[in-house]
């Protein structure tokens, strides 16, 4: 059983191929190649009625829009893909380093404190615990 | 000159506070319950804290928070480690047509030349919830077509885009050789069955090829070692 999404681009393969297959048919048309024609329109008909059968199951499925802006500039919307994860991975990294530096300096300043204000900081510790 | 900014100024400022009737000089009393304050009023009005600590907070996690912070390998957490390694790994194409090599026609031009924007798709909605029907026979007269080739200025879609090197990617469709786009002979695509046998005898073809390349080159490799024929090939056998 494939994915919806399999499904999806099954169907827009055969439907993009079928549009293919007419604009051959239309760029030197020949008359008995009507029937054929008349055919080809009717299952582009089907293909549509397909696709349209699809949308239930890809409903849930979000794309960034700008995804779309990729793609109409004529680029590898993979190229969007690798540049959030390399973002993300960035940010998650810088996060974790400041996180890191804010730990060291909890228990730096605790050591201070508890020499400064031995009392306090015992106190402050039993509270913790 | 400045009167008049001043008018301005007051005529924008909010009549009420955006904290509604709280004052922020004030602090608020800590929702965690650690805080204790003790309020003085008389003469002298004063908010002392009584308290063990000021801004004392139950630490992060403690008290059954999400501890799902920038700490962790979000990558990770999220199973997308292989996504990572398979965009890290390898120098991605520029191109859209690297991306999907079995669309016909030339897909790298900006989308703008020809209004067929993904964009415009969703500015301007294209009318739907209407069921499709298939076309009458009166419908399908109007697709009647005079015999002959396109005038001139139709056939620009007929260029086919410059020849790429196959992908892994690419799964079927298009013959050996054949640059996608390029006018194959017309199959029969609306049975998905068809469609896929047509794949796989394709598919077939390919190792049936492969496999008598290897087999060709091992007898060549058998007849160079053996003795009898002293690494020469039938042709090169003198004569008897």
């Amino acid at each position: 059983m494939s994915s919806p999404l399999e499904n999806l681009e099954t169907q827009l393969e055969m439907f993009i191929e079928n549009v293919r297959q007419i604009r051959i048919i239309v760029s030197d048309f020949q008359p008995q190649g009507q029937s054929v024609l008349n055919q080809k329109i009717q299952s582009l008909v089907t293909g549509l009625q397909e696709v349209d059968k699809l949308k239930s199951q890809v409903h849930d499925i979000h794309v960034p829009t700008e995804v779309f802006d990729y793609i109409d500039q004529g680029r590898n919307p993979q190229l969007y893909t690798k540049d959030c994860i390399d973002k993300a991975l960035a940010k998650n990294e810088e996060v974790k380093g400041k996180i890191d530096s804010y730990k060291r300096f909890k228990s730096h300043l605790l050591q201070e404190l508890s020499k400064t204000f031995p009392n306090e900081i015992a106190k402050y510790k039993a509270i913790r615990e | 000159m400045m009167s008049d900014q001043f008018r301005k100024v007051e005529q924008y400022s909010p009549k009420s506070s955006p904290r509604g009737a709280r004052s922020p000089v004030v602090p608020r009393q800590d929702s965690s319950g650690t805080l204790k304050t003790t309020i003085s009023l008389g003469k002298n009005p004063s908010i002392v804290h009584s308290g063990p600590f000021y801004l004392m907070k139950e630490p992060p996690g403690s008290a059954g928070e999400c501890d799902l912070t920038g700490a962790t390998n979000l990558m990770a957490y999220y199973g997308l480690e292989h996504s990572y390694s398979k965009f890290n790994g390898k120098k991605l194409k520029e191109s859209l047509s690297s991306f999907l090599p079995n669309l016909p026609g030339i897909v790298d031009g900006p989308g703008q030349e020809d209004n067929s924007t993904l964009g415009s798709v969703i500015a301007k909605r294209p009318i739907g919830g209407k069921e499709l029907l298939p076309l009458t026979s009166a419908q399908l007269a109007g697709f009647r077509l005079h015999p002959g080739p396109l005038p001139e200025q139709y056939r620009y879609v007929s260029a086919t885009p410059p020849k790429r090197h196959k992908s892994k990617h690419k799964k079927h469709k298009h013959k050996d050789g054949a640059p996608p786009g390029q006018d194959t002979p017309l199959q029969d695509s609306s049975n998905p069955d068809t469609y896929e046998k047509k794949h796989k005898k394709q598919k077939r073809h390919e190792d049936d090829k492969e496999r008598k390349k290897r087999k060709k080159e091992k007898k060549r490799k058998k007849q160079k070692h053996s003795p009898e024929h002293g690494g020469l090939t039938p042709s090169q056998h003198p004569a008897p």
